[in-house]
């Protein structure tokens, strides 16, 4: 049932370093390959060899070891490596209150930690049966939407980077920018917002986000697309990415995909509209899709979602109601023993979470779902055949985050 | 502790420049004195005069190579800054802006922080050819550099195969970077040298055919007469002539610098830093100068053969000669002992006088800041007299205004493009170079033929 | 157990059920038995269904994968191997995702308690600091001089 023994040689043993092997700094791990597929994996043929996109590389999107089997610069094979921000988020909340876990749960999808704080919340709730008032909900979907605008820009920037080219992520980052100092007005915080809270969010609406969203929303979508305008067209960059890690329906359905790079092959599942949560089934976005399901559809993606979202916010604006943004809650919460699943629509996929109950004022079980945990999956499907360049391409597309891969 | 430590180390670090450098002062000064009296020196002196005067061409070409070597430097260090300002006010932000007025000493204190960083060679590295790698390629930019015009008569060496020389010297790069590759002992570095020896070999054919037909036109391939066959105005410049040809060598020259948006050798966002990954301190800053120095090469050479080269693009002779320039026409040697008096006298007041305004306006400045700020001022007006004494008593100066002002146009251009463009994948570059590249080049090469043969038919 | 396979590839191949996206795969430990908590949603009927598959026994969990209708459960049931320690028959690939490869422990089981376990885990790490010291290398550190104290008192 465990593992079979392993000894891994360590780098640390003064005896390594006398009359080194070059094998020590391949990537071939120094114990026998445990499952069937990491014998595949490591048995390299003639020509082929193991090179390391180790976990600290400015292109994996936080710390992430890809090792790549390479025949010359074409890809045969991938394996990542996760693990190497695990911090065992999962085991903390089951020792943590039903409040303290939204902090600890705020730093897993920590570019567009909104989603990931509303979605134990959610669970929470729907555990103790709460009826959260309706201008906390308006104002969630706002600060969601928001969120969702930043990690889109942040994306397209980031993919762009990852492809050589310097500038679109600084204009994405001007976006961001812009959105994240309003939401630190709102929370207090830029990153992390710890916001939401089970029953309502921490604080109503004030003067100054109110003045920066107005000021934000005169000018969004003109900025948004005049910033992208270098590279959406740009021949190189849509040379590089057109074609590239193209899914059909049937493979993303088949990897569990969510979000984005399913919605990308045509597949319209949006939790926002499948499954309702929150106001939604009362305000109007449509679900933008692409049929091809490569990089570039993805990409293009990213930017009608934030003409939904933009869309998305005006209409909140035009109706928030009056009311408290907190429902009454006791201070020591104990949910009904049970079971809950609540999943909402993070900026990377469906983001689900799966909370147990057994009437204390501890979760039993909170297990998060995190949607770049299997989007990452696809890397591995998508990457042989291609060239070493298009890993990196492949793997911006895809919108991963570590912190949520990792949990 | 010796009789020489403990003062030693009260001094402080100005002092332990200015001390040794003042004993040498003094050293230098008793030897001189004491050759000059016993009759030494002058002997020494005729005899070294001979010698050096029976070698004049060998002579000339120690200097010029020095000072060619000696000119890469500055030049890297203003085009990193150009790099890093340029970028940076492309990505709406600021660049360096404290070091220096508006940040120009960044490159130079990145400089010195270089040849700071600790030396090392990673484990398992080939040490020799390690060490020679980033001296191979620097080398190969450098030697470019002697056969390039910079002005009328100001060039390091006037070849009559100056243009296969540059060709073959450019070449010599590739070699620096597979032993770096190689030696690194890292796969990394491995990839990013067979991607980079690949990369230039490919694009170094399209950029010697496109250049076959400015060979053709001139008739020579000394890049000197290549400039003088493009005196006149800008439309005699090849530009105009050889439209595809500018836009292929361009192209190439943007593929053999490295630089975006073909510039995956060092693609930082894949493979590191490519083959070099494994260099740090002064051995990384060689690969970065002969980054920058190969960006004002082909500048340069697409200046050269281009542009016109040191040509300004009107006929501006009429000007000068109506403003009265020809050597001699500023005669200062004419002033006598009044150009010492001038030379003494006139920097004091004219320091003194423009510190006065900053003095009386900025209530905060101290009197000595203000003649700092009077003395910069007073060197800057001091420069431009001296340069418009150069412009208008040697002709080199200006053209070497012109030249240099194209060149930096150019390497703006580059800057620009790595500003802008995302990078090739290396099948689409290899693809390009010959599938698009060479079948175009040799099409310009053909129809340049093709039409001097029909023109000379024509005239003839 | 080995129904679960047959009630997944019906829940996914009857055209009336249609249960075609697998939302989530995740092991649960009650205490008393190990549960395999399975969340589908359909196209067909828009709902979300909870297959709970429950009943392993805590010492030696197994069961079958469904990584033949759903590739993108290969790492969902990695990641509950390395957790629980439930051996998915059938998964190709069924080795830590998180843990470290020479991890002895599973974490999130509820007899596994923090700090205790991990410091047991073989002192042969990456890291030598992660060796469990010898008891008697304890001695004389601050915390053994606390504890002597206050057993004395």
């Amino acid at each position: 049932m465990t593992s079979p023994e392993t000894k891994v040689r360590s780098l640390d043993d003064p005896s390594v370093f006398v009359d080194t092997p070059a094998t020590i700094y391949d990537a071939i791990p120094p114990y026998p390959p445990r499952t069937e597929r990491e014998a595949e994996f490591y048995t390299l043929r003639e020509g082929e060899m193991l090179i390391n996109i180790g976990p600290q590389h400015p292109s994996t999107h936080g710390v992430l070891r890809v090792v790549l089997k390479i025949d010359g610069e074409r890809i045969v094979d991938l394996d990542p490596v996760l693990g190497y921000l695990h911090r065992g988020v999962e085991k903390i909340c089951e020792n943590s209150d039903w409040h303290m876990v939204i902090s600890h749960c705020d730093p897993l999808e920590y570019i567009a930690s909104m989603f990931s704080e509303y979605v134990p919340v959610l669970a929470a709730e729907k555990l103790l049966d709460v009826t959260v008032p309706r201008r906390a909900e308006y104002i969630r979907v706002l600060a969601c939407e928001l969120n969702r605008i930043s990690s889109h820009a942040l994306f397209m920037g980031w993919l762009a980077l990852d492809l050589g080219g310097i500038t679109p992520i600084l204009y994405g980052f001007l976006e961001r920018d812009e959105i994240v100092e309003m939401l630190a007005a709102l929370t207090g915080q830029r990153l992390l917002f710890n916001y939401m809270r089970i029953g309502g969010v921490n604080g109503d609406l004030n003067h100054e986000f109110m003045s920066r969203l107005g000021d934000w929303m005169s000018h969004a979508l003109r900025h948004i697309e005049d910033s992208m305008t270098l590279i959406n067209s740009n021949e190189i960059f849509v040379g590089r990415t057109r074609g590239l890690g193209r899914i059909d329906r049937q493979t993303a359905l088949r990897m569990c995909l969510s979000g984005p790079p399913l919605r990308a092959t045509g597949i319209p599942y949006d939790v926002r509209r499948a499954h309702p949560y929150s106001v939604y089934p009362e305000l109007e976005f449509e679900i933008p899709t692409r049929e091809e399901g490569d990089s570039y559809a993805r990409y293009l993606l990213h930017l009608d979602e934030i003409k939904q979202s933009i869309h998305i916010i005006d209409q909140v604006l035009h109706r928030l109601p009056d009311g408290p943004v907190m429902a009454k809650l006791p201070r020591l919460l104990r949910p009904r023993p049970g079971r809950a699943w609540a999943a909402i629509e993070s900026p990377r996929g469906q983001y689900g979470v799966y909370a147990m109950s057994d009437g204390t004022d501890q979760p039993f079980r909170l297990r998060i779902h995190d949607p770049s945990f299997f989007n990452l999956q696809a890397v591995g499907l998508l990457t042989p055949g291609h060239l070493i360049a298009d890993i990196m391409a492949i793997m911006a597309s895809l919108d991963p985050i570590m912190g949520g891969v990792d949990k | 502790m010796t009789i020489v430590s403990r003062p030693w180390q009260r001094l402080s670090p100005a002092g332990r420049v200015l001390l040794p450098l003042a004993a040498v002062a003094g050293g230098l000064g008793v030897v001189f004195l004491g050759g000059v009296s016993s009759g030494i020196l002058p002997n020494l002196w005729s005899w070294v005069y001979e010698a050096l005067n029976d070698n004049v061409p060998l002579l000339r070409f120690i200097v010029a190579a020095t000072a060619v070597l000696l000119f890469t430097v500055p030049t890297a260090f203003v085009i990193i800054f150009l790099e890093m300002k340029v970028i940076a006010l492309q990505n709406l932000r600021l660049g360096p802006n404290r070091q220096g007025p508006w940040g120009v000493l960044a490159s130079t204190l990145h400089g010195f922080k270089v040849l700071a960083k600790e030396d090392f060679t990673p484990t398992g590295a080939d040490v020799p050819v390690f060490t020679l790698a980033p001296v191979v390629v620097y080398l190969a930019s450098v030697m470019s550099f002697l056969v390039i015009p910079f002005a009328p008569g100001l060039f390091a060496q006037d070849m009559n195969l100056a243009l296969l020389y540059f060709f073959a010297v450019g070449g010599l790069g590739v070699v620096g970077l597979m032993m770096a590759g190689w030696s690194s002992f890292n796969k990394y570095s491995l990839l990013g040298a067979l991607r980079a020896a690949a990369q230039i070999i490919s694009y170094e054919i399209p950029l010697t055919l496109s250049v076959v037909g400015v060979i053709l036109l001139a008739g020579t391939l000394s890049l000197n007469t290549i400039v003088h066959q493009q005196a006149g105005t800008f439309l005699d410049w090849y530009v105009f002539r050889q439209p595809l040809a500018f836009v292929i060598f361009f192209i190439a020259a943007t593929a053999e610098g490295n630089r975006t948006p073909f510039d995956l050798t060092e693609a930082d966002s894949e493979i590191v830093a490519g083959f070099a990954t494994e260099y740090s301190g002064m051995r990384f800053g060689f690969f970065f100068f002969a980054e920058y120095v190969n960006v004002f090469i082909l500048s340069a050479l697409t200046v050269t053969l281009f542009l016109g080269g040191w040509n300004a693009p009107l006929d501006l002779t009429p000007v000068w000669q109506a403003l009265g320039a020809h050597p001699g026409a500023i005669d200062l040697s004419g002033l006598g002992v009044g150009l010492l008096i001038a030379v003494l006298v006139v920097p004091p007041i004219l320091t003194v006088l423009l510190a006065l305004p900053f003095w009386m306006l900025f209530t905060r400045l101290r009197f000595w800041q203000a003649l700092v700020i009077g003395f910069l001022c007073f060197n800057a007006l001091a420069g431009a007299a001296v340069l418009i004494w150069a412009a208008f008593s040697f002709d080199a100066v200006m053209g070497l205004l012109w030249f240099l002002g194209k060149t930096y146009v150019f390497v703006v251009i580059f800057v620009w493009m790595r500003a802008t463009l995302p990078r090739v994948r290396i099948d689409q570059l290899m693809g390009f170079a010959w599938k698009w590249l060479l079948p175009a080049s040799l099409a310009n090469l053909f129809v340049t033929a093709l039409a001097i043969l029909i023109i000379a038919q024509v005239r003839g | 157990m080995a129904h679960v396979a047959d009630v997944m590839r019906t829940l996914h191949d009857d055209p009336g059920l249609r249960f075609e996206l697998l939302a989530d795969l995740c092991g649960v430990d009650t205490g008393t038995a190990m549960e395999v908590v399975y969340h589908l949603w359909s196209a067909g009927t828009r709902d979300w269904l909870r297959v709970v598959a429950t009943g392993l026994s805590r010492e030696d969990p197994r069961a079958p994968s469904v990584t033949f209708l759903w590739r993108g459960a290969e790492w969902a049931e990695r990641e509950a191997y390395d957790m629980f320690g439930i051996v998915f028959e059938g998964n190709r690939d069924l080795r830590r995702i998180y843990m470290p490869p020479d991890y002895r422990s599973f974490p999130l089981r509820k007899d596994f308690l923090l700090p205790d376990d991990a410091s047991r885990s073989p002192g042969e790490g990456v890291r030598p600091m992660e060796a469990a010291p010898e008891p008697a290398v304890l001695a004389g550190t601050p915390a053994d001089v606390r504890r002597a104290r206050e057993a004395s008192r």
